[in-house]
């Protein structure tokens, strides 16, 4: 019982996604496998942004610097894989990826400027620097990158795009979270002053949380890499729709509650979302603004319920 | 698989008798809130309205990067759409789910700039002859011999590149004709008006100005700094053409460079899809000149203004020999059963 009240929100999370993919194939019956394979598609770069954006926000910061982040991080994989073999292109790529991340912490924590401010600037800095890597779209990127996340793997269910954002997650997030290391986010996230005195290297702890940040931007750029076949230097739509997902997923904006799992299912909820509008030929103009008041409804449906479990 | 069937059905139906067919068509654009894109759009609706054998329009239409128009062009895959009409935001980023929708028979068409994947037909204003036809008026204008102002937009641009072509024809069959200021304005209108301001305070005399595009601040910053008016070709912006049925002693001509275009692509892929595929992939669409030096073209320029019409729309809302729609249809911007 524990465990199902504990995870209440990401069940519920669960639940809505499994009706909104029944909707879906109750509106376009040939809805299938290849229709969830270009779902799962989709949401790569939004779920990678998702993800880095939860761990900042746990640790009670926040990131307005992620699209910048993953559009360097696009456009240093296609110019690099246009010049060098693969592999080494993508582990650099990482590695810009979680620098960035750590710089953006540590004129955090070095100035102690609010992060809000801070990112919003790094905003700027890191989409200039993606101009200066490169000015128009191009470069290229490896076949292999392309195919790695195109179709299925083993099962004719299974799609790659899904398995990879599972895998890389859980690689990351999964062996960190019950160390003192993970601890550590949670507790500064929650109050920092009581994670200082409880032995807690608030200012370490908060640099890992921004450099994870950083490296999950790393595997965003990636992917728009891998799906569009190029690079652009203008950051895409990911830091809201990353804000969004970390909200509706149950992490609180402030600190210290929420996991991984939940936001990445919100991200799978907003993308469904937009394919059942299109399916149902909705006006792009309303469009819009029934994602958004779907969100407000969902989060404050759960609030309420939060509220209500809480005074039992 | 259903697509490919529906549409081999529909070719089977077609080929026994002049029955109305049944399509759906997608649409995927990337710019939201620009009057040439909603302009467009519109276009592409009404065009739908009035093509018989269409029933629906889908339309994805915001503002996202090449990945966000992926993820549209996959939704409208899945809808089932029989062609997808779409102004790519990149030649070579949307080839996977292009060759997708073409490997189940989908008609592609893209408008207003080029895709690379094999296949999809693309079809655009010419802008080589949106230049050559302006340039050709103003230096017939001037009697083939005289100074002129080159103005002209981003450098690099595909849609610049192809412009400075025409004009440097133009100018090569006119040897009278001898440009004594060069200058990019970027496609901004304060930019470009103070780049008039400046030559204008050197004093060096020119007899006529060729824009691509920033024009109506262009007649401004001669009315503003008093300067006696020289010939003037723009677009058929709201503003430039209504300058030219406005302001006194002005002689000028608009090109037009209609976003009607959208409304063409539907009907090419509509055409394609009854199997009347044009010969070559790539189809263009020849401007036309309104000047108002004459009479007849006094009647043109009277005739295209509209004060339904949104200000930031190009004036010339149809493209004749392509779009069917009327006016009112466009400025309704509906498509079939309200998509």
């Amino acid at each position: 019982m524990t465990l199902i009240r504990n995870n209440a929100w990401v069940i519920s999370l669960a639940l809505l996604l499994a009706v909104l993919l029944a909707i879906t194939k109750a509106i376009q019956p040939g809805f299938g496998a290849p229709g969830l394979e270009s779902l799962a598609r989709a949401a790569l770069p939004f779920a990678f942004a998702t993800a880095g954006m939860a761990i900042v926000v746990i640790v009670g910061g926040i990131d307005l610097s992620v699209a910048s982040m993953m559009a360097v991080c696009a456009v240093t994989a296609a110019v690099l894989m246009e010049r060098m073999a693969g592999i080494p292109a993508l582990l650099i790529v990482l590695v810009v990826g979680a620098a960035m991340g750590a710089i953006n912490g540590a004129l955090i924590v070095l100035t102690k400027v609010p992060d809000i401010v801070v990112t919003l600037a790094m905003l700027f800095v890191w989409e200039g620097v993606a101009l200066l890597i490169l000015s128009t779209p191009g470069g290229a990127t490896a076949d292999w990158l392309e195919a790695a996340i195109r179709g299925f793997f083993l099962f004719s269910w299974l799609p790659k795009a899904l398995l990879i954002i599972a895998i890389v997650t859980a690689l990351i997030w999964a062996p960190l979270r019950g160390t003192k290391l993970g601890l550590s986010i949670y507790a500064v996230g929650s109050d920092e002053r009581a994670a200082f005195r409880s032995g807690v290297s608030v200012g370490r702890t908060r640099v890992i949380a921004y450099a994870l940040c950083g490296l999950f931007c790393a595997f965003g750029g990636l992917s728009l890499a891998a799906l569009t076949g190029i690079g652009e230097p203008v950051p895409g739509p990911y830091l809201l729709a990353a804000v969004a997902a970390v909200v509706l997923g149950g992490v609180v904006l402030g600190g210290g509650k929420g996991g991984l799992l939940g936001p990445v299912i919100a991200v799978f909820i907003l993308r469904i979302i937009r394919t059942i509008l299109t399916l149902m030929a909705v006006d792009p103009n309303v469009t819009t603004i029934v994602e958004g008041v779907i969100m407000v409804g969902v989060v404050m449906l759960g609030t309420a319920l939060t509220m209500k479990g809480a005074q039992r | 698989m259903k697509t490919l069937f529906t549409t081999t059905a529909a070719l089977t139906i077609m080929a026994s008798g002049a029955f109305a067919e049944d399509y759906t068509i997608g649409v995927s654009n990337t710019v939201q809130g620009n009057g040439w894109r909603e302009q467009m759009i519109c276009a592409m609706r009404a065009q739908a309205l009035v093509e018989p054998d269409v029933t629906n329009i889908i339309v994805a239409h915001r503002n996202t990067d090449s990945a966000g128009q992926l993820e549209d062009l996959n939704n409208l895959i899945e809808a089932g759409v029989d062609a997808i009409v779409l102004n790519p935001s990149n030649p070579d980023a949307l080839n996977s789910a292009l060759e997708n929708a073409m490997a189940q028979g989908i008609v592609v068409v893209a408008v207003d700039a080029g895709v690379t994947a094999d296949g999809a037909y693309i079809l655009s204003n010419n802008q080589e002859e949106y230049a050559y036809l302006g340039a050709k008026w103003l230096f017939e204008q001037l009697g083939g011999s005289g100074d002129v102002v080159y103005m002209r937009g981003i450098a690099g641009v595909s849609a610049d590149t192809d412009r400075d072509n025409g004009f440097k024809r133009a100018l090569a069959e006119h040897p009278g004709i001898n440009v004594v200021h060069e200058v990019f304005t970027g496609w901004q209108q304060d930019q470009g008006k103070q780049q008039m301001f400046d030559f204008l305070a050197t004093g060096i005399p020119f007899d006529g100005v060729w824009t691509s595009g920033i024009d109506n601040v262009i007649v401004d910053a001669f009315t503003e700094s008093s300067a006696p008016l020289v010939p003037i070709v723009g677009a058929d912006n709201a503003g430039f053409v209504q300058y030219l049925s406005t302001v006194d002693g002005f002689e000028g001509a608009a090109v037009t460079n209609p976003g009607s275009v959208g409304g063409a692509g539907i009907a090419l892929a509509v055409d394609i899809l009854n199997g009347n595929a044009p010969d070559s992939h790539t189809v263009l669409v020849d401007p036309v000149l309104w000047e108002n030096t004459t009479d007849e073209g006094r009647a043109t320029i009277a005739n295209a203004q509209n004060p339904d019409l949104d200000p930031e729309w190009p004036v010339s809302v149809s493209i004749p020999g392509f779009t069917d729609y009327s006016m009112e249809q466009i400025i309704a911007c509906e498509g079939p059963s309200g998509g």
